[in-house]
């Protein structure tokens, strides 16, 4: 939840050789090295579990490959982070799962990020009634029981990854909309934007040209952030026995069977765990990175 | 201010409303009612059953019985555990989810503004760093995780505490590090966040300018500006702290309502679904009020009309 | 600048002092662990697997609330905590007839409720009469059925209840008339749904017959077992204290029974491991292996008297025929599922009813043998798997290895008999719903015994019986099945018995994969306890030994 207070989006001068807020920003960011280590290591992680769901056989063994022989196995040559219980192994189930619960996070986060800004614009815009009807429907959706939701939408919807999104999704919106609501409540009362009005400009413009850019940093940072938690926002619907089905995997379900025997088969928990931190750690100095370069106050030093 | 406030109140009832309109036909959609166990009831002992607690009515009857008991405040009795009514569950198992709330947003709120304030104040620094990191650990580790990994370490190998239970005023200690952790983290950050925006403003460069100390400038001016993101995140937050975690209070044993969001409703026990949503849903209106109340006053800027 | 340092410095000192404070006030480190304490002050502390739904014997009795009735009440007979043999209860003896068809009861004249009133026949008689009646709609009410006109009563066939074949003869002695002879009675008898009630003290809390009925909260209650409730906090924890006015209470040793409500498998067993419990009867898969290895002495594991199996909904097109399902069950590898998956030492199961279920073990077991199984699925017109449709195997969410078993099924059916099978997992009721209205393939299932007799295993896959849900319907599997519940003579029944299992591994409606075991850990102080196949705890003879370390 980031409250950056807005400022005037002076436009610089039209002599030659100035930049614009955008390449300001995207300077900034470059220089910002946990930022980069975050966006290359995302990257990374992205390119492999991609290549790995082109290509599942990869490492030798599908993710569903059962080897009950073998068991758990700790990591060895064949199996180089091992085995789980029903001898399946670790890293193909961690790839293929790190491109699910990826695939999960980007696709809730589009979605919630899609309605909750609009939603939330059109309702500190307008204010009024329109506003209080539609933060009362917020808190409406806010207080209706999550698990309930996601039983009924297993059950109509059946076990796919839509219905993941769709759930996690539905959720993750309403406080994007909060968030997007306040800021525009507190950009319009900015003085730069009765300046604007007074000078005439159009409505259109002020949104677009005064208030958006005012808007795109807090929700930027906002959806890199919301990302993470969509990740374990699925973990916790794993947790429960609802969420990624077998016999798919994701960072949830791995962290969940891991988590379950953590003492006995150590590794089965810390490598998805790592991975799990690293990609989440990664999102946030990547937020963190992207709101320093977006503060729109530091643009002119 | 008071006119406010009253017509917040006022606006509830209709979503109280809805919310319970829309939780009763929810659960009534799902497959599976509460008689169904593994070794099925017969056939005539599921009609007694059901018959005894009015489920044999048309829907829409049953739906204006219940309204008709909410506005008398009768939650109704459980279906999983006969012998007891809604009220008596909540009014029993709340205190407790209570305590351990307030337990973890005192930790939340001690370890994450202290840690906040001083990485603001010594920015970029191992002052910085170093908490900030731990606080990332606090929002990536899940509580499913965390929890027992805490258990693992001090109650089993260091024997410190008891690996669960809720008896001893040492039982709290493990329970609420795990719930607060989370929220420490996010208010440390949010708090770091916001104490370097308002140390960055022009107000305070003034009252250093004028020769104001460090420890005063922080207080008695950046305070009110940088506690505001904290302040709206922590209203909805709260909610959901103080009536209690499922995760938490099943790894650790503790008799608190978080609990019964989930397994009432794997248990279809109706009436406990619909207690415990509309006692949630009260919170979350009223917490919603303080921290808008609060944010209004710290920043006069967003009177409302 | 220096003013800053010093400020960061003062919070993180602030903060560390009252972190300090905070734990030392709240009493941390090593104390007498609250099990040695039990030792000492003979306070059982056990895990119970859940919170009770209720303490009231008519009510509602899963295993959970099983073994807290068993401190509170006593039924007429009582079962030997070693072979379950039935041994005087509330009944000092008793008589059958020689047709097997009246059973007469001679009660104890100083069995008591713990109100100091005396136990007698005509208490039995209106627990009984409460029992059936059908607007209690208790659960086990079948349990009462090889009485005469039980069932007529319980279905409101007949509404006067003098006509049911139970009496009391004077205030000590106890009649029962059944429609048929029925030699297992016995065993039932051992089943809460056959121990008394105070009746009396039920009329002062409300309707007998309604189940909401407040008279088991501690401050009401009244029971006639070797404890008393003494304490019941929902989902924290129940407290029974030995009664004095038991009848036996000088043979009761332990004074409390803490029982702790814990769910979580990983909980209880970290209880168990900090010294918070003596005993946790079900320790988490994982951990079994575990314990039998480098703590043999701390786990207990021993046969339960119940099946794993699949039910397979045989009206579906392409599980119609029978050699179908027959190849299904001849291509699972059921050792290498309780070796690997399962782990507790599990019994591979190739019939339904646990081996030696009161002396009875079927003759006729499922062969695992792929090369057959291929054929009989060629035979069946599906060679090699061709266009066999893909079919959905339901489990229910909630236990781990419900999932691997069915991933292992998955696969193994691939392998061997190239055919696809999609997994379906469903929230427990939504599971459970779908068994019910047998919307589903092939779904997993378990059954517990809920008394020694294999009828309680083969009296389900009768036509009428509501735990079928397979749509399996075979008149001659009907008849095998009804003779043996109304014959008196062992051998008749037994081999009734072997012939209908027979035909129900030959149809195969269901596929049978292990025997449940359970793996208990239990701490080396509790005494006279022993493992049984109902897992029955006897209050009365167990008792704590302090360690000596």
């Amino acid at each position: 939840m980031i409250d950056s207070t807005p400022m005037a989006m002076v436009e610089p001068a039209e002599t030659g050789g100035g930049s614009s807020f955008w390449q300001d920003a995207w300077h900034r960011l470059w220089q910002n090295k946990l930022a980069i280590f975050g966006l290359a290591v995302l990257g990374a992680l992205a390119a492999l579990c991609f290549v790995a769901f082109l290509w599942p056989n990869i490492t030798g063994y599908s993710y569903e490959q059962q080897n009950l022989a073998l068991g758990p196995a700790p990591p060895n040559r064949l199996h180089w982070l091992g085995t789980d219980p029903l001898g399946r192994d670790l890293l193909a189930r961690l790839l293929y799962g790190g491109g699910i619960s990826l695939t999960v996070g980007l696709c809730a986060t589009a979605v919630s990020l899609t309605i909750g800004v609009i939603y939330g614009a059109i309702a500190g815009f307008a204010g009024g009634k329109l506003d209080m009807v539609l933060m009362r429907t917020v808190d409406i959706l806010y207080a209706l029981p999550f698990a309930i939701f996601v039983i009924l939408l297993m059950v109509f919807f059946g076990q796919n990854f839509i219905l993941l999104f769709v759930a996690i999704g539905a959720v993750e919106w309403l406080t994007m909309a909060r968030i997007v609501r306040g800021q525009v409540m507190a950009v319009k009362r900015q003085e730069f934007v009765e300046a604007a009005h007074a000078l005439g400009l159009k409505r259109g413009r002020i949104i677009f040209r005064h208030i958006v850019p005012n808007l795109l940093g807090p929700i930027i940072v906002y959806a890199t952030l919301t990302v993470p938690e969509v990740i374990l926002l699925e973990s916790f619907l794993s947790f429960l026995g609802l969420g990624v089905q077998p016999p798919h995997s994701s960072w949830g379900v791995l962290i969940k069977e891991g988590a379950e025997v953590m003492e006995e088969y150590p590794w089965l928990l810390m490598y998805p765990g790592a991975v799990m931190a690293l990609t989440l750690f990664s999102l946030n100095f990547l937020g963190d990175g992207l709101r320093d370069a977006l503060d729109v106050r530091g643009s002119k030093d | 201010m008071l006119r406010f406030i009253a017509r917040r109140f006022l606006e509830a009832i209709p979503v109280l409303f809805i919310i319970a309109t829309a939780t009763f036909f929810m659960m009534r959609l799902a497959p599976g009612g509460p008689f169904d166990a593994e070794k099925q009831v017969s056939a005539e002992v599921r009609a007694r059953m059901e018959a005894h607690y009015g489920l044999d009515k048309p829907l829409f009857q049953q739906y204006l019985l219940q309204m008709k008991h909410l506005l008398q405040g009768n939650l109704g009795p459980s279906f999983k555990y006969p012998g007891r009514t809604v009220n008596e569950i909540i009014a029993d198992a709340f205190p407790v989810s209570l305590e351990l709330g307030c337990e973890a947003l005192a930790v939340a709120l001690v370890f994450g503004l202290a840690a906040g304030m001083v990485a603001a104040l010594k920015q970029n620094s191992a002052w910085d760093h170093v908490p900030m990191a731990l606080a990332m650990i606090g929002l990536c580790v899940p509580t499913f995780v965390m929890g027992p990994l805490l258990i693992s370490a001090f109650a089993l190998h260091l024997d410190w505490f008891n690996a669960a239970g809720w008896f001893f005023p040492r039982d709290r200690v493990l329970p609420a590090l795990t719930l607060g952790a989370y929220y420490a983290a996010y208010v440390a950050r949010l708090c770091r966040g916001g104490f370097l925006e308002v140390l960055n403003q022009d107000y305070i460069r003034t009252a250093r300018a004028k020769g104001a100390g460090g420890a005063r400038v922080l207080f008695k001016h950046a305070l009110r500006g940088g506690i505001l993101p904290v302040v709206s995140f922590l209203g909805p937050a709260v909610a959901g702290l103080l009536t209690g975690s499922f995760v938490v209070e099943t790894i650790f044993g503790v008799p608190g309502l978080g609990r019964y969001f989930v397994t009432a409703a794997f248990n279809r026990d109706y009436f406990m679904v619909m207690g415990s949503v509309l006692f949630y849903a009260c919170f979350v209106v009223v917490l919603n009020l303080v921290a808008d109340v609060a944010l209004v006053w710290l920043n006069p800027k967003l009177r409302f009309e | 600048m220096m003013n800053e340092s010093r400020v960061a410095r003062k919070v993180y000192l602030t903060l560390l002092t009252v972190c300090v404070v905070a734990l030392l006030a709240g009493g941390c480190g090593k104390r007498e662990t609250l099990a040695a304490i039990g030792d000492r002050t003979q306070e059982l502390r056990l895990n119970n697997e859940g919170e009770p739904a209720s303490l009231d014997p008519a009510v509602e009795i899963g295993n959970i609330e099983h073994s807290v009735i068993l401190a509170l009440f006593e039924g007429l007979i009582t079962a030997d905590p070693k072979d379950l043999s039935p041994r005087p209860g509330v009944a000092e003896s008793w008589k059958i007839s020689p047709d097997g068809k009246v059973y007469t009861f001679h009660l104890r004249k100083n069995g008591r409720w713990s109100n100091g009133e005396p136990v007698t026949a005509r208490d039995f008689v209106q627990t009984y009469h409460r029992m059936l009646t059908p607007s209690l709609g208790a659960q086990y009410s079948y349990m009462l059925y090889p009485v005469k006109n039980a069932e007529a009563f319980n279905l409101g066939k007949i509404t006067d209840f003098s006509r049911v074949g139970f009496k009391a003869l004077d205030d000590y002695t106890l009649e029962l008339t059944l429609h048929s002879p029925a030699p297992y009675l016995l065993s039932m008898m051992i089943h809460d749904s056959w121990f008394p009630v105070p009746i009396a003290v039920i009329k002062k809390h409300g309707a007998l017959d309604d189940r909401t009925n407040p008279w088991t909260k501690p401050e009401n209650f009244v029971g006639n077992g070797p404890f008393v409730l003494k304490e019941w906090r929902m989902n924290s924890h129940i407290l029974v204290e030995r009664s004095p006015t038991y009848w036996d209470a000088t043979n009761v040793r332990l004074n409390k029974i803490y029982f702790d409500p814990t769910e979580s498998l990983d909980t209880a067993e970290r209880m168990f491991r900090s010294g918070q419990l003596h005993s946790d009867p079900q320790a988490p898969p994982s951990k079994v292996a575990f314990y039998r290895k480098y703590k043999p002495n701390l786990i207990n594991v021993y046969p339960l008297l119940g099946t794993y199996f699949y039910k397979i909904h045989v009206t579906q097109p392409a599980l119609k025929d029978k050699r179908v399902r027959q190849a299904l069950a001849m291509t699972i590898d059921r050792h290498a599922m309780t070796e690997t998956i399962m782990r507790a030492g599990e019994e591979p199961a190739y019939f339904l009813t646990p081996p030696n279920t009161a002396g009875y073990t079927c003759q006729t077991k499922v062969r695992e043998d792929a090369a057959e199984a291929r054929q009989l699925l060629a035979e069946a017109g599906y060679p090699d798997g061709k266009n066999f449709p893909t079919v959905e195997v339901l489990f229910n969410t909630g236990v781990q290895y419900h999932k691997a078993i069915a991933e292992a099924l998955q696969e193994m059916w691939k392998k061997n008999l190239n055919i696809n099978i999609v997994l379906h997992n469903e929230e427990w009721k939504v599971y459970l719903d779908s068994l019910r209205r047998m919307d589903y393939s092939i779904g997993r299932a378990s059954w517990v015994g809920d008394y020694v007799d294999p009828s309680t295993f083969l009296d389900m896959f009768t036509t009428e019986n509501g735990n079928n849900e397979t749509g399996w319907s075979n008149a001659e599997y009907d008849r095998l099945v009804h003779l043996a519940s109304n014959t008196g003579d062992r051998a008749a029944r037994y081999d009734a018995y072997q012939k209908a299992e027979a035909i129900l591994l030959d149809e195969m409606p269901i596929i049978p994969i292990y025997f449940y075991t359970r793996p208990r850990l239990i701490q080396p102080s509790v005494r006279g306890w022993y493992p049984n196949v109902i897992d029955q705890y006897d209050f009365k003879s167990i008792y704590l030994v302090p360690e000596d370390n």
